[in-house]
């Protein structure tokens, strides 16, 4: 009987273990209701910004300074937008922002590409500390390197000029160094058979290493473009012609004789930003690959 | 004429010789093996052929040309990786007229020789696909085909089926084999597997350290090794080695103790006496070459020292169906392998002896060298 007993208790749960499993489960909904309580909580916090940007664009400027303006959307007024678009600069400062975003983000490439190329596969002199300089050149921040690019670029005479805002900008390490990483990788036996094949380093780099990385072409290519798009610092110090300025730059000329219009000031942010989110949207696996192989370097 | 001729070839990284000294020629039209242990330069040397790696020295021709400066790609060489080192972003087709393409063949032509090559490497079928769509063995051919649009001179092998599996090997190495006798290109090929070399050469070198031991047909190399490193490395199951001691010196051999202090013999046909009484060397004979018998077959009395054979302990038997391997000690403790045939009784923990013909005892000196 005693044997008996001891089979049962072993095949059936006690009502204790069903108790403890129970709260087990019930923790766990818990935790994971606390934890998407936070993450929206952080989501709302982050969009903030972005959403009232949107809203106050969508005010009259009286509106947007009263103080009857609260948090939800109570107006749908497209002047401050057709202001910021007939109005103001805003098309001149698109066409500068693309313009020097692509060429800045085809020489940027192209060059650390290139650099990447001879570090990884070619063997001369000073190789390795050539890619020391590279890697250590991440630790000079570009802020202590403006007076100096200033004094050339004016010597030089490229003040106000596409040729002043995209020359410093070409120095781009990370470029170097993650196009660097995927070519050692690349086995060598490959290099081997180029060259028997009549093949030199163009044929290797072009037809070769670059189109194995394609995929990392395409996400370097766009947080290039996206770092480009939205500088403002360098841009800022070397135009001070409204007509050579970028969207970032040219947002802070947004002001009248009456001081800053703030809706109008919200919908130039925002139209500048429209290019790059709209981008962001289609391209959003490249651009998280991109972020990830970007801070994979750094980390 | 000859295919391929290195004269005093070397090669050194720093104070580190990886080869050492090398003189050889390989006929035209020859299939020609490299072989020898890994690090033995066998691989330096077939990248030097190649152009892959500089020379610090000698001279490297080829059909009577001298290319020792001369680029990879005018050697008119074309060589076949171990990993096959296919581009993986191109199909077959395209693998296969990269070089052509290289060098401004017209379309209509890479179009005809690279079919051709499909054709005899029977991957007409997969010219559209990519390599990751194809098995091992078909991204050797391609490998293959790679290197016969080029129409090169000489064929370079490194080690090309080493990751194919077993059977697939024994496959590949008949078609390289039949490709050879089809193209009768001078082809040169590196492996560590004898068996390999054995059954693809025209001609073995045998490399160690990176100096060529001895070069030779196969059935050369293997019925007469100039030393000990060739005597054990060609043959499988090696060579076995006894350490022996010559208690006679007859006009047409030796007669030499096994062991120490024993008085169990085998005799060896040299031509020449250079050994005297005393003397140590080191008999080499082949597992198929040993006799065995049980010991309690043996019959002692009446027999003669030279007739009773070395006693051994039976400790396993390999059974591979028509052969077997017994893999014996002796008492002083050295291991000796012999091959039996037919008969498929297990003979673990059994005592035998062995014998074997005076003619196919070789016998090697106590630097390694062939004593004959």
């Amino acid at each position: 009987m005693a044997m008996i007993k001891a089979g049962r208790a072993q095949t059936r749960p006690t009502a204790a273990k069903w108790v403890k499993v129970g709260s087990s489960v019930r923790r766990r909904r818990i935790e994971r209701r606390l934890l998407l309580m936070l993450t929206l909580l952080a989501a709302i916090i982050w969009i903030f910004p972005l959403y009232w940007a949107l809203v106050t664009s969508l005010r009259s400027e009286d509106h947007v300074v009263s103080d009857n303006a609260g948090l939800l959307p109570d107006m749908f007024n497209l002047a401050a937008y057709q202001d910021a678009l007939f109005n103001s600069n805003l098309l001149t400062w698109y066409v500068n922002s693309i313009g020097t975003s692509l060429i800045i983000t085809v020489l940027v490439l192209i060059s650390g590409m290139m650099c990447a190329y001879a570090l990884s596969q070619m063997r001369f002199p000073g190789r390795r500390t050539l890619y020391g300089v590279v890697l250590a050149s991440f630790m000079i921040p570009s802020q202590a390197l403006v007076v100096t690019q200033f004094v050339l670029m004016s010597d030089m005479g490229l003040v106000n000029s596409w040729a002043g805002i995209i020359l410093p900008q070409l120095i781009v390490p990370v470029v170097i160094i993650v196009y660097k990483q995927f070519f050692d990788a690349v086995p060598s036996e490959m290099r081997e058979a180029v060259l028997l094949d009549g093949g030199n380093e163009y044929t290797l780099l072009f037809k070769i290493y670059l189109p194995l990385n394609w995929g990392i072409t395409s996400a370097l290519a766009i947080i290039t473009f996206i770092m480009a798009w939205n500088q403002f610092f360098w841009p800022f110090l070397v135009t001070t012609s409204e007509s050579m300025m970028t969207i970032p730059v040219g947002i802070t000329q947004v002001r009248d004789t009456f001081g800053v219009n703030y809706a109008r000031v919200m919908a130039v942010a925002l139209l500048g930003a429209a290019p790059v989110a709209i981008a962001y949207l289609l391209f959003q696996k490249k651009v998280t690959e991109a972020v990830m192989i970007s801070s994979g370097v750094k980390g | 004429m000859t295919g391929v001729t290195l004269s005093d070839v070397e090669k050194s990284f720093g104070e580190t010789t990886i080869i050492d000294h090398v003189s050889l020629e390989i006929d035209h039209g020859d299939f020609a093996v490299f072989v020898g242990p890994s690090g033995c330069g066998k691989s330096t040397l077939l990248r030097m052929i190649a152009g892959l790696e500089e020379t610090s020295g000698g001279t490297i021709e080829i059909e009577g040309r001298d290319v020792t400066e001369v680029e990879p790609a005018h050697r008119e060489v074309a060589m076949v990786f171990q990993s096959y080192a296919l581009y993986p972003h191109l199909s077959v087709f395209d693998n296969m007229a990269f070089s052509l393409r290289l060098a401004r063949v017209p379309k209509t032509q890479i179009k005809a020789q690279v079919e051709e090559a499909a054709r005899i490497l029977k991957l007409g079928k997969e010219l559209h696909k990519k390599p990751s769509q194809l098995s091992g063995g078909q991204r050797q051919r391609v490998a293959i085909g790679r290197a016969i649009v080029r129409k090169p001179k000489v064929f370079l092998f490194d080690e090309p089926l080493s990751n194919l599996d077993a059977e697939l090997r024994v496959q590949m190495r008949l078609e390289l084999s039949r490709l050879h006798r089809q193209l009768g290109s001078t082809m040169i090929y590196v492996t560590h597997d004898q068996v390999e070399a054995m059954t693809l050469a025209d001609k073995i070198f045998v490399l160690r350290d990176g100096v060529v031991q001895q070069s030779g047909t196969p059935l050369a190399l293997y019925d007469d090794p100039d030393n000990r490193f060739v005597a054990g490395f060609i043959g499988s199951p090696a060579m076995n080695f006894l350490d022996a001691t010559v208690v006679e010196v007859t006009p047409t051999g030796i007669v030499a103790t096994i062991g120490e202090g024993s008085e169990q013999t085998l005799a060896a046909g040299l031509d020449t006496a250079t050994l005297g009484k005393g003397d140590a060397v080191t008999l080499g004979v082949r597992p198929e070459h040993l006799q065995f018998r049980a010991v309690a077959d043996v019959e002692v009395a009446g027999e003669s020292r030279r007739d009773v054979g070395v006693r051994t302990r039976v400790e396993m038997t390999e059974n591979l169906g028509g052969v077997a391997y017994l893999y014996t000690r002796m008492e002083d403790g050295q291991e000796v392998v012999i091959e039996r045939r037919g008969e498929r009784q297990t003979q673990r923990q059994e005592s035998i002896t062995f014998t074997a013909d005076a003619g196919h005892v070789l016998v090697f000196d106590q630097q390694g060298q062939r004593l004959r």
